[in-house]
């Protein structure tokens, strides 16, 4: 595959964070990985020595990618080597998220999030308020 | 099965984002394959109502 020129005037990228990648020119592989666990509790409480990525299936759950058993003939042709693009203006990439200026061969990212959501007991006072008593 | 695909012009005047996450791509290039994948789990039983005790250290 002949691949084309990318030809970028400006880009503007506010903030890149969690195994984000930024790649200006060509590449040939790109492989990001990232797995979170997300945790909002009621009350602002943070221990820095918590969590257990073995613990939670998601972390280790197998990927469902289809295998590609077709023969696949692939021609392409460019009449235009180049890709003109004038201004690029992103404000955040995060999470094993790519921005790529350039060609490439092959790129593979994946991303696992867990959610946790932590309530604190509810009072039986409480429900009565809810319910309009008192 | 063949596959054929012709490039012509492409000219682009400004993109504009606000965010690319979660194993997402912006691209602005030729690339010969693209594998993203997000997994995203809150199960029923990430909801948790009790005591504040911290979630099982690292092992």
């Amino acid at each position: 595959m002949l691949k084309r020129t990318s030809k970028v005037d400006s880009l503007k990228l506010d903030s890149a964070g969690i195994a984000s990648v930024i790649q200006i020119g060509d590449s040939k592989g790109i492989n990001s990985f990232t797995r979170t666990i997300a945790v909002q509790r009621e009350k602002e409480l943070f221990f820095s020595n918590e969590g257990n990525f073995n613990v939670y299936g998601i972390f280790s759950y197998p990927l469902p990618i289809p295998p590609i058993d077709e023969p696949l003939t692939i021609q392409s042709t460019s009449l235009n080597s180049f890709i003109k693009v004038g201004s690029i203006d992103v404000l955040a990439i995060s999470a094993a998220s790519i921005l790529h200026i350039g060609s490439s061969e092959h790129i593979q990212s994946e991303a696992r999030t867990l959610q946790i959501r932590h309530l604190e007991p509810r009072e039986k006072s409480n429900r009565n308020d809810a319910l309009g008593g008192g | 099965m063949n596959y054929e695909v012709v490039n012509r012009d492409i000219c682009v005047g400004s993109i504009r984002v606000i965010g690319v996450s979660s194993s997402s791509l912006l691209m602005v290039g030729d690339t010969n394959s693209i594998q993203l994948t997000s997994l995203f789990d809150t199960p029923p039983a990430s909801l948790i109502i009790g005591p504040f005790v911290p979630l099982a250290p690292q092992g």
